[in-house]
């Protein structure tokens, strides 16, 4: 690969050779840190355009995202994070954007490191590129129970795509045109980072991991607290055992 | 069937035949006021035939629970069960069917409120920019 070291602070340019280029923000309730999120991704990844999904939000999320100079949808109800990022997805796909990246609304994920996301889609090698937490072994990693669910988790998916996934939750990636069409048509509703990647792999489609490194989240804001993980992960486990014996969806084929 | 204790008698005979028909009078009517569609009915109405056709027809299910040795009162608790399981599964598989569409729809609606508020903002932009001149229509005849 060729990519230029980076401190993680500054912008840096990226060639995406004429592809466009959007990042999804799935929000529910964030009005306090969207416009931080959307101002980091203006400063420091100004090649990309900016999605708000509004799940529903009971604050003003909405109202600060415009504010911050994002395209906001608003959805009529809530769906739930799994039907908001496949509503975006569904707006890069009419929108004929090539890449899609997927970006938290709580501040959680670098816009200085959606550039290293980028290259293997860019190469031709990859569908969907995840940032992984534990590739670099350094930065966030998870703790106690949580850690124990994401690598038996991690294992399940590394079986069932027969190649090695370290952080299938993680929810910094980037999709590029067939994964966007896929997503559009068809995405996870319940554990969607990890089920995703299991339905890529049934569509053919290819998934590889870049090492990424995240702030820390706030207190509580998880989807994976630890007292509930042993839950969490048996019914993680399940969705995706479901999702392998389901049948694959059929696409058509793309006409340029 | 002679000289053998039957399981039903003839008031058992008459209370299935009357559920029965209080059953398929009640579908039947509900599909005719239109709050019941007619796909959703197919059950209901196989339902109430068979407790019909029990009542009037009580041999059969005699004769189907001596072939089975079971006892014909567990016959009919076991086609109970069985039918409300077949109804909750119907259900289930609704209720995914219209979840789907409802996720869609909501997608949908969103996106198209997207859409219409961009196509506002640009003819807002039209009105404001002073008219171009129209293009002289070509002449007909020369």
């Amino acid at each position: 690969m060729t990519q230029k070291p980076n401190n993680g602070r500054g912008s840096r340019d990226v060639d995406l050779g004429g592809r466009r280029a959007v990042a999804i923000i799935p929000a529910y309730n964030e009005a306090d840190c969207i416009q931080r999120v959307i101002a980091d991704l203006h400063g420091r990844a100004p090649w990309t355009d900016v999605l708000v999904v509004n799940d529903g939000s009971r604050d003003a999320t909405s109202e600060r995202a415009r504010e911050a100079g994002a395209r906001v949808i608003d959805l009529p109800v809530n769906l739930g994070i799994g039907g908001a990022v496949q509503t975006g997805y569904r707006y890069a796909w009419q929108e004929g954007y090539d890449l899609a990246f997927q970006f938290d609304g709580d501040g959680q994920h670098r816009a200085s490191r959606l550039a290293d996301l980028v290259g293997p889609i860019l190469a031709g090698e990859a569908d969907l590129v995840i940032g992984s937490r534990f590739l670099a072994g350094r930065g966030m990693t998870a703790t106690g129970m949580r850690w124990v669910g994401i690598k038996i988790l991690s294992a399940v998916i590394s079986v069932a795509l027969r190649r090695r996934v370290t952080d299938p939750t993680s929810g910094f990636r980037v999709a590029g045109r067939r994964a966007i069409q896929l997503f559009a048509r068809e995405y996870p509703q319940d554990y969607p980072e990890p089920e995703s990647l299991v339905l890529l792999h049934k569509q053919g489609l290819q998934v590889r991991e870049v090492a990424a490194t995240m702030r820390r989240r706030r207190e509580g804001t998880s989807s994976i607290r630890p007292l509930h993980s042993v839950h969490y992960m048996s019914k993680v486990l399940l969705a995706v055992v479901m999702d392998l014996v389901k049948a694959p969806v059929r696409l058509e084929e793309e006409t340029v | 069937m002679e000289g053998e204790a039957r399981f039903f008698q003839w008031q058992h005979q008459v209370a299935l035949v009357a559920a029965g028909a209080v059953l398929l009078g009640i579908t039947l009517e509900l599909i005719r006021k239109r709050r019941l569609r007619e796909e959703y009915s197919v059950l209901w109405v196989v339902t109430a035939v068979a407790i019909l056709v029990a009542g009037l027809y009580p041999v059969a299910l005699e004769w189907v629970a001596k072939r089975l040795h079971l006892d014909p009162a567990i016959l009919m608790t076991f086609l109970c069960v069985l039918f409300l399981m077949a109804i909750l599964l119907h259900y289930s598989i609704v209720i995914s069917k219209h979840s789907e569409r409802e996720k869609g729809l909501a997608q949908e609606a969103a996106l198209l409120r997207d859409e219409l508020a961009k196509l506002r903002e640009q003819v807002k932009e039209l009105r404001k920019a002073p008219p171009e001149p129209k293009p002289k229509p070509p002449a007909l005849r020369t």
